[in-house]
């Protein structure tokens, strides 16, 4: 269902929320995170792109995912450490981050169900905003099957008409927000939903940047697996993790034991966020590492994103965001890199 | 004035010389207005260096790729590689040669200076501008920096934008070279460690709320670390695995690397990471900024270095960068040296 | 599905064997499930051994899927999670969550004739194809083992092999002359050229360091066998063990769930990066 809300109406719907755990971008200095808004009133949904994604609401950095200790009869004791299933909202998502969960659901279902994503999803109700403007300089959403007004993964999509906000609801999640405060909400009028249509054709005008032809590039990416291409590209990049932690869609992490006492043993087993541009993420206990250097990881950053998830899931593993681009220390631009695939002469 | 020119001409010398393997430098991205390392093995491609305010990045750190890669080569190319430094990168430089991590004939450096300005900072520059996109930025005269944006060109005075390293620089052209461009200009900072004012007048307490509330945004992506040309240890307190194994390492050794901090990104593991790291640094920070710069949150990490730099002048009189013969400030003592916190 | 695939199972260590003694030791475990489990594994398959309070590490289950009683496993000492098994007793208890990975595709080779080729700890993954192909002696054609390691000091299932003599062909070898070996001496590749074990209505298993498996796929196929007639074990760094946490990829198959085990035709077209 479509309805018009009043900006001014906006923070008092927001306030019939109060039961639920509720999310939105917050000013730290001089940039944008998601997190959890204590003052109700204080939303603005007027904001650059966030530094961090929505992911890790869902996908959290540290995750408990058990506890253990020898203290019973039985000698070992392993409890597991469920998240609680308190009901988030996440407000001001961009398409491209709901995109993104919808991939990263990819990943976190199939054979083996990941019960902490599972619950953590499907208790999160996303909230997303069409990007009227791009919200950073590097976004190339269009050109990775994504839109900035696209639905994918969105319980509700608000688009931004001045004085009032189109809200769309997608789904049952959605409605049910909507109702918390029926009287805040008006029936949309004609020349609404053309102000609606007008802001969808500008925005996607206004994308200026993009990836061409980019159904070549999984097929040229097979072919340059042992090229000196990655040497070259991988020169001034110095192995930290910003790209891949503040990626919407990466989702590698590592398990470990963290002991809170050894007599008797007491402790958490911990998931937290891993990246792959680490020299020691494939470093087997031997010594022996399959990725020793820079090139061998920045291709499998590369390949991973635009070849392997292709063939897995039939998805770009990127959702366009911008935010390696911006982000990295030495401005390698994933963009740049792509294109030079494309056009690559061995 | 830096004549660009004559650098490019030096560069282009040296590789058709063949006296270099290859020139670190600057080279212009096609989508930002920040600069990307520029690793250059032809002559022709001298074209592409570029010298001007955006020139921000510490290039000394790709020295420490530079040997990691020779390392792992059964037969590397041992000429040295040609770099291109500021006066706050040879002092990173004169630091890997007084630690003996490169030996003097491994680079040939190529000095630049800053002359009486310096680096720019982006987003003191955005704020200047008020949302009018910045094309190119150049060295103007009077110490004017030279913005050209789409509505023509504006002068601004440098230090309205340079970042905040440059307003307490030490050293505003190189200490150490083999081929040296611009002017030997000398510059006056009266309180070097003017930054550190703030902090250090609040309170106790309120110091320990303050780095509470910042470090718990840390994400541990190691960037600060990843950045730094001084943290080039295999191993690492930080790592679970030892970088330094070979097939020789017992089961017993790997078993036994002790867990210095979890990886959890929580508050009590940030502040062990950056501590620790602090005092690794103390007597070898050079205070480039990059940490700073790198850091995606915006964590005000170079206080910590700087703070550390400050007591060792203070406490030791001790300055690192500038001579490279000089012991390390923690692996040396003086008779002369404060004795009050021994009881 | 409410299981959830991150607890381990707990369990008790009902039996340690020293199988190799000194710098590089392998001992055999042989472990017991608490509570009651529906615990059913394919030969191939691995399981995530758990000690609480180190780590998780994944281990071939060597025992044949026919024996119900106790699960095997024989571990190298190599880092942290392996020494502290190594320090365990009979009766201490560790967490095993599992299977994971696609095991060997044994049914399709009824009626064949199987050829093991082992190196040092590599006869473990293996030997579950073996011990469930000598139960089932009627399903398969003939049976062989080649399998060497260093010294004869490291040689795992001493007095198994010993037992498995008269009931298969054995080949053993040891890459050094020593006093008293009787057997082949040199390189376990290096002996199945001298042992010529023939392609006609053959699989081959093999599994052992990576660079013994390059040259024994090397000179099977000079002797005749076909790509799809060589099966190996891959082994990585991993996690999870269930395809999710991204570490041990071989382009875009995940080794803990579409492997550890690969035919040679499947191997060869994946990036060579392990």
């Amino acid at each position: 269902m479509e309805k018009i809300l009043t900006k001014k109406s906006f923070p008092q719907w927001v306030k019939k929320l109060v039961s639920f755990k509720i999310y939105a971008p917050v000013k730290d200095g001089d940039f944008w995170s998601f997190d959890i808004i204590d003052n109700l009133e204080d939303i603005d949904l007027n904001c650059p792109l966030t530094v961090d994604s929505p992911k890790k609401i869902i996908f959290p950095q540290r995750e408990i995912l058990l506890e253990f200790s020898t203290s019973n009869e039985e000698g070992l004791e392993i409890k597991e450490n469920l998240p609680e299933e308190k009901t988030s909202i996440i407000f001001g998502v961009r398409p491209c981050d709901a995109k993104a969960l919808t991939l990263m659901d990819k990943v976190f279902s199939g054979d083996f169900e990941d019960l902490y994503y599972q619950k953590r999803r499907n208790s999160t109700i996303l909230v997303g905003l069409t990007c009227n403007t791009p919200p950073s300089p590097n976004c190339f959403c269009l050109s990775v099957d994504g839109s900035p007004y696209s639905t994918e993964g969105l319980d509700i999509l608000m688009t931004d008409l001045g004085d009032k906000y189109l809200v769309e609801s997608l789904t049952e999640k959605g409605n049910k927000l909507i109702n918390e405060a029926k009287n805040l909400f008006q029936e949309p009028k004609a020349k609404d939903k053309e102000g609606v249509k007008k802001i969808q054709a500008e925005s996607e005008r206004k994308i200026k940047r993009q990836i061409k032809d980019i159904k070549k590039i999984p097929s040229k990416l097979k072919e340059m697996f042992d090229s000196p291409f990655w040497d070259e590209e991988s020169m001034s990049c110095i192995r930290c993790g910003i790209c891949t932690y503040l990626c919407p869609t990466c989702h590698c992490f590592d398990i470990n034991d963290e002991v809170a006492s050894s007599s008797p043993l007491k402790g958490k087993r911990v998931r937290t966020w891993d990246n792959c541009q680490f020299p020691d993420f494939t470093m087997h206990s031997s010594g022996h590492n399959p990725r020793p250097d820079k090139a061998s990881r920045l291709r499998q950053r590369v390949l991973h994103k635009f070849q392997y998830f292709v063939e897995l899931y039939h998805n770009y593993q990127c959702v366009g965001c911008g935010r390696c681009i911006s982000m990295c220390p030495v401005g390698i631009d994933i963009i740049e890199v792509v294109d030079k695939v494309r056009d690559y002469e061995s | 004035m830096v004549n660009l020119e004559d650098l490019k001409e030096e560069a282009q010398k040296i590789l058709k010389e063949e006296k270099v393997k290859y020139i670190i430098g600057y080279k212009k991205s096609p989508n930002s207005l920040m600069p990307v390392p520029a690793f250059i093995k032809n002559p022709e491609d001298t074209e592409k260096l570029i010298w001007d305010p955006t020139c921000i990045y510490n290039l000394t750190r790709f020295l420490v790729d530079e040997k990691r890669r020779k390392e792992r080569e059964k037969n590397p190319d041992e000429r040295p590689v040609g770099l291109i430094v500021k006066g706050c990168d040879s002092r990173a430089l004169i630091v890997l040669l007084q630690e003996k991590f490169i030996n003097r004939d491994e680079v040939y450096i190529m000095g630049v200076s800053c002359e009486n300005t310096g680096v720019l900072d982006e987003k003191k520059l955005a704020i200047k501008l008020k949302g009018k996109k910045a094309e190119k930025i150049e060295f103007g005269k009077k110490d004017n920096f030279v913005v050209t944006t789409e509505e023509g060109k504006i002068e601004i005075p440098s230090k309205e934008i340079l970042a905040e390293r440059c307003l307490e620089c030490k050293a505003n052209f190189p200490v150490i070279y083999d081929v040296f461009l611009g002017d030997k200009v000398k510059k006056n900072i009266d309180n070097p460690f003017k930054s550190l004012e703030k902090i250090e007048s609040l309170s106790g307490e309120e110091r320990w709320a303050f780095w509470k509330e910042q470090l718990d945004k840390c994400i541990r992506c190691y960037a600060c670390r990843s950045v730094c040309p001084m943290c080039y240890c295999d191993e690492c307190v930080v790592d679970t695995i030892n970088f330094a194994v070979t097939a020789d390492t017992t089961a017993q050794e790997k078993a036994q690397k002790i867990k210095w901090m979890e990886k959890s990104p929580d508050l009590s593991e940030n502040l062990i990471y950056h501590l620790v790291r602090a005092i690794h640094l103390a007597g070898r920070c050079i205070d480039c900024g990059e940490c700073e710069r790198v850091c995606p949150l915006n964590i005000p990490i170079r206080f910590l270095n700087k703070k550390l730099e400050k007591e060792a002048k203070e406490l030791y009189d001790y300055e690192v960068g500038f001579d490279s013969e000089q012991p390390s400030l923690v692996s040396s003592f003086k008779d002369e040296d404060p004795e009050d916190f021994i009881r | 599905m409410n299981h959830n695939v991150y607890i381990p199972s707990v369990t008790k260590i009902i039996k340690i064997k020293e199988e190799v003694a000194g710098a590089r030791p392998i001992k055999t475990f042989r472990t017991i499930f608490l509570n009651k489990n529906d615990f059913s594994h394919r030969c191939g398959q691995c399981a995530l051994l758990s000690v609480l309070g180190k780590g998780e590490s994944m281990i071939s289950i060597s025992s044949s899927p026919l024996v119900k009683d106790y699960l095997q496993f024989s571990i190298l000492k190599m880092g942290r999670v392996t020494s502290a098994l190594h320090e365990m007793e009979e009766g201490d208890l560790i967490g095993i969550r599992g299977p994971y990975g696609n095991g060997f595709p044994i049914e399709d080779w009824k009626g064949k004739n199987l050829i093991f080729i082992g190196g040092g700890i590599g006869l473990a993954p293996i030997w579950s194809v073996l011990q469930t192909a000598l139960s089932k002696k009627e399903d398969y054609g003939k049976l062989t083992l080649i399998y060497g390691a260093r010294t004869s000091q490291d040689l795992v299932f001493k007095e198994e092999l010993e037992e498995l003599r008269k009931k298969v062909g054995v080949h053993l070898s040891v890459d050094v002359e020593e006093p008293e070996w009787k057997e082949f001496v040199g390189f376990v590749p290096v002996n199945v050229l001298d042992k010529k074990p023939s392609p006609q209505n053959a699989i081959s298993i093999t599994c052992g360091p990576p660079i013994m498996i390059k040259f024994v796929i090397q000179n099977l196929k000079t002797l005749g066998f076909k790509d799809e007639q060589i099966y190996t074990t891959v082994e990585n760094k991993m996690k999870c063990g269930i395809g999710k946490c991204g570490r041990c990829n071989i382009g875009k198959f995940y080794v803990c769930k579409d492997g550890p085990v690969y035919s040679w035709a499947e191997l060869k077209n994946l990036p060579q990066e392990y």
